[in-house]
Order: structure tokens, then sequence, then C-alpha cells
């Protein structure tokens, strides 16, 4: 820890107050003592302007003294000790200037005789409020630092959570597209083309590095329409997306990558474990300050479903109140075979 | 490589099956008899048919392949095709003759259905079944969700967590639920192997119960005692039972 004194916003704040103390020293002796101005002045002028000079020298005994690797009572007595021969050389060293500059004999002379002990006893209470404040001091820009090493600490756990969360891609798509394509290529060499550049669109999007945090819905319904049509390929006729969008939520920014569970999920859940058509239903509107994204798909109740347990939704609900601050973000029904999921989007309020 | 090989392709992918097909036309023995989009096709088309050979897809609507297979009375020759490698350590539990990661060449396909026409010819009755094995040594025990049975030309979907009890009957095991019991042609071991050690117990030679539903333990002879289900039922407890049923009410 530097030496606080260097500080000049610490060191004014140090010299103001002994200007406090030098202000009463003066007026007690040129009112209360009748003492004549200049003596007065050069009396208090000189030994507070000892004091102010030599007590910089208490941040080291202090910094030496450590209240963590000494007994209260031993800190005590060192402090005492070290404040006392401070206030000792303060005193000793205005005595010995008063005498060179002051005529012998002068009242002034004898007032500062008489009062030695008092002028040191006053020295040494000063110290200890010095030394106290140093100790305060000390202890605060601890605080401060182990504060701000926890916000530090807390903002590296969120982001590294963040990206743990972040959106995984699920290699049996993959694998299962590729089979797609590698028989269009026999039967629809021009499909099998449509279908690589959409995947290609697809897996450059989901694993670039842009590390963009947010991204409007617009953009990022492009992206989750790439992997639909992909699907779309693979299971035709097998489901239908019913879409309810409003413009105005086409233009929310959204945490990137946070929907496409969502559909991946209905797809999975719905389309891959039912001979029926499914129908997943998308719709987004305001709700006072929130965004309500919703996805609702069909599914085949008789499918003892509990495969995933849930570990993406999970994500995405933790995603959210790591970026919002709010646990009540996600909310998901299951009713009739109906399966839907809602996420609120807060909304600047500006 | 002589006689007429029957076969039938089951996978919920058009293009899936579609590739297959293609594939096979280079082997003029081999005859499709028919495709399915889901295991409930595939029982019926093989039950009708009796095919030589399937092409089997693991994930399908419904039951999967696994839980098809173990609705057979009697088993074609199995080749699986799936995009998932994890599996294929069972998939030869279930005797089938070759594993397939989709996408696949042509060269690895004909492997394939060579091996099973060496089989069926009966030429060589070693044919080395199971090929990579040693590779997917690592994969997990999977524990058990659900049990597919049969019950009359039915079939019904039983999650685990409807079944109370289990009890042996000679080759096959008998679940009960709440709304009746079915029989599944397995063993006592698959299921206690299979099951979640935290929710159910053997506590006898031929009966696995959820620990949940046992009420209370009542001697009924001499160091002998019997298990009171919720419902009333009570089933005779082993030593050995005992000694766990013991550890963990304590």
């Amino acid at each position: 820890m530097y030496n606080p004194f260097l500080k000049l916003r610490y060191l004014f704040y140090y010299i103001a107050g002994w200007l406090i103390v030098a202000v009463i020293h003066f007026l007690v002796l040129y009112i209360s003592l009748n003492f004549e101005w200049s003596y007065a002045l050069a009396d208090s002028l000189i030994f507070n302007g000892l004091f102010m000079l030599l007590g910089i020298s208490l941040w080291y005994s202090v910094k030496y003294i450590k209240i963590e690797d000494n007994p209260l009572l031993l800190v005590i007595i060192k402090n005492t000790v070290s404040g006392g021969l401070t206030a000792l050389a303060a005193v000793g060293l205005g005595n010995f200037i008063f005498y060179h500059i002051i005529h012998p004999g002068s009242k002034i002379l004898e007032f500062i005789n008489n009062t030695f002990y008092w002028r040191l006893l006053i020295g040494c209470l000063y110290y200890e409020v010095v030394i106290v404040v140093i100790y305060l001091y000390i202890f605060y820009e601890k605080l401060a630092l182990k504060v701000e090493r926890e916000s530090e600490l807390n903002s590296l756990i969120k982001e590294a959570e963040l990206k743990t969360l972040k959106y995984q891609l699920n290699p049996h798509f993959i694998f299962n597209s590729l089979n797609s394509i590698s028989s269009l290529t026999i039967t629809d060499p021009d499909k099998a083309r449509e279908m690589i550049i959409k995947l290609s669109a697809f897996l450059r999007s989901t694993l670039s590095e842009n590390e963009k945090q947010t991204n409007e819905l617009g953009e990022e319904l492009k992206n989750i329409k790439l992997y639909l049509d992909i699907e779309k390929i693979r299971f035709g006729d097998k489901f239908e997306i019913v879409e309810e969008l409003s413009d105005e939520c086409l233009k929310v920014k959204i945490p990137n990558m946070i929907f496409q569970p969502l559909f991946e999920n209905a797809i999975k859940y719905g389309v891959y474990e039912s001979l029926d058509k499914i129908y997943i239903k998308v719709k987004c509107l305001r709700e006072n300050n929130y965004m309500k994204f919703t996805v609702e798909n069909n599914f085949d109740e008789d499918v003892n479903i509990k495969k995933g347990k849930g570990i993406g939704l999970k994500n995405i609900k933790n995603r959210l109140s790591l970026i919002y601050n709010q646990d009540n973000l996600l909310a998901v029904e299951r009713e009739k075979g109906l399966f839907t999921v809602s996420v609120y989007i807060p909304l600047d309020k500006r | 490589m002589q006689n007429k090989i029957t076969a039938i392709i089951i996978d919920d992918e058009k293009l899936a099956r579609d590739i297959i097909k293609k594939y096979i036309k280079a082997f003029k023995q081999i005859e499709i008899l028919g495709e399915c989009s889901n295991g409930f096709e595939g029982i019926k088309a093989i039950n009708d048919m009796k095919p030589d050979l399937i092409f089997l897809d693991i994930q399908m609507p419904k039951i999967t392949g696994f839980e098809m297979l173990e609705l057979l009375d009697e088993k074609p020759i199995i080749i699986f095709t799936t995009a998932y490698d994890q599996y294929a350590l069972k998939a030869f539990e279930y005797s089938a003759i070759d594993y397939l990661l989709k996408p696949f060449s042509e060269d690895r396909f004909r492997e394939a259905v060579e091996k099973a026409a060496e089989k069926l010819s009966n030429k060589n009755k070693y044919v080395k079944e199971v090929s990579k094995l040693e590779t997917h040594l690592d994969e997990k025990e999977e524990k058990l969700e659900r049990v597919v049975v049969k019950t009359g030309t039915k079939i019904a979907i039983i999650p685990v967590d409807k079944i109370n009890y289990f009890e042996a009957q000679d080759d096959y095991v008998m679940l009960y639920t709440d709304e009746g019991k079915f029989l599944k042609q397995k063993t006592m071991k698959y299921f206690e192997d299979h099951l979640e050690h935290s929710d159910f117990i053997r506590i006898h030679r031929s009966y696995i119960v959820r620990l949940t539903k046992i009420k209370q333990l009542e001697l009924f002879e001499k160091e002998s005692y019997k298990a009171v289900l919720t419902d009333g039922k009570s089933l005779p407890v082993s030593k050995s039972g005992y000694a766990k049923l013991k550890e963990i009410f304590n």
C-alpha cells in the first residue's frame, strides 16, 4: 500500500486538519491568555507545523505494527511509544527553534518552558488520533480492494457460467442431416446442394466465434429458420410451423441463440417421437414491459418423455436470470397434449 | 450367396430409407419386402412377412428399435443404422450382425450385407458378430425409463415410474402397476441391473419392489419376514433381502 500522504487528496485533508488545530491554538493564546498576536501565531505555527511534519512519519510505524500480527495490548503500547517519541521530538525541536528566534527572558519563552509537559501530552493525544485514522484508512483500503476483487471474480464466474450455458450443437442432428444429404446426392442432387448450403449457413452462425451477446429477434429467427428448413427436408410433412409475429417484436434484442433450444425440443419431443403431424406455433407479443415469446407444439402423450430431463430449459432459465437478474422469465406448461414454453424478455424502459 | 434374401427397412426418415434401397440395388439376391417408418409398423411387417434381414434405426417415434426387437417372437438378422454411436454395445447385446453409423459409405454397407449373407447361407456359423465392441466398452449402463410390452395385439408403453413391483415367472417377469399387470420376456437380473437402485430393491429371488411401496415388514415365521405393500399385498423377503432393507431403513 502506498503512503496515503503522497496522495494529494489525503495530504490536503491532513493539512486542513492541522490548520484547524493551529487556528484554535492561536485563538486560545491570543484571546484567552492575552499573548501578543505575533507570539501567539509563531507558537501555533511552529509547534503545529512540526507536529504535522513529523506526524507523517507515523505512517511507517503504523504499517509496521500490524493489528493482525500483534495482540491488541501490544499494538496500543507500541503505538503509544512511537506516538510519544514523535511528540517528544516535535516538542523538543519546537523549543529549540524558539530559543533561537525569541529574545531570552521573553514572556512567551517562560510560557513555553512551563507548558513543556502539557505540550508533550497534547502531542501524544494528537498523534494517537492520527494513528487511529491511519488504521481506519488501512482497513478501508483493504476492504475496498476486497470488494473490487470480489466483483471481479463475480463477473468472471458469470462469464464462465454464460459460456457453459451457451447453446451447444447437437451432433446427431449433424450426422442425420449428412445422411440425408448423402441420400439426396443420388436421388435429388439439387436438393442435396440446397441442404448443404443451409446446413453450412446454420453451422457458420452457430459455430462462429463472434461473441456478440445479443441479437435482434428477426436475425435469430433467420438462423432458426435454417435449422427448421433442414429438419423439414428430413421429415417432410411431419411438421408445420405457424408463425404469429409482430414487427415490433422482430426488432427486440435478445441474448443470442437463446430460443434455438425451444425449437430443438419441439422437434425432438414432438416430431421425433410422434406418428401424427406436429404443429409448432410461434407467437410473440408485447406484455407491459416484456416481450413474450411462445413456442407451442402438440406431442404424443403416450410417449414417456423423460429423456432430456429439461436440461435445455434449465439452461435457458439460468442464462436469463444471469443476464436480467430475474428468476421468473421462463414459463413451461404441459397440458392436454400441448407443450408450451414462454420466455419473457424485459424491454428497456426508455 | 445364391439364395434369395428378403429384407425390410425400418427408419423414420424417408431419405434414410432411400439410400439403403439405392445401395441394395447392387445386390441381386436381396429382395426388399417393404419399408416401415416406425416400430409398430416394423413389428407387423416382420411378423407378417418374416424377412431374413432387417435394417433398423434406433431412434424412432413411439418405440425405439431396441424396444421393437424385444416384442418380436422370432428375430431376423439385424443391421442397425443410426447416427448415435453410444448404442453400439447395446446393439450387440441384441445380437445385431452389424452397426452402421450414419452416414455410411457403400463399401461399409456392402461389408455389413455380406456378413449377413454369410451368416444366412450357414457356410460360416461363426461369423464374428462383434467388430467394434472394444471401442465402446466405456459406455455407461443406461437406466430404464420405460418398458414396452405386448398385450394381445396391442403394444403398451409402461413408464418405470408407474411400476410397483416385479415378479419372476419362469422365463418372464410380471410387472405390476396400478392399472394392471404386464408380462415381459426379460430376466430378473436384467431389471435389477437396469433399474435405479435408489428406487427399487430386490427383496427376494422372485421379487423386485419399489421402495416407497413397502409399508412395513412383518415377522412371518422364525427369522422369516414378509413385506407388506401399501396396497395390502404381502411378498416374501429373503435373508439377503432383509439385510438390504434393514440397511436402508436404518
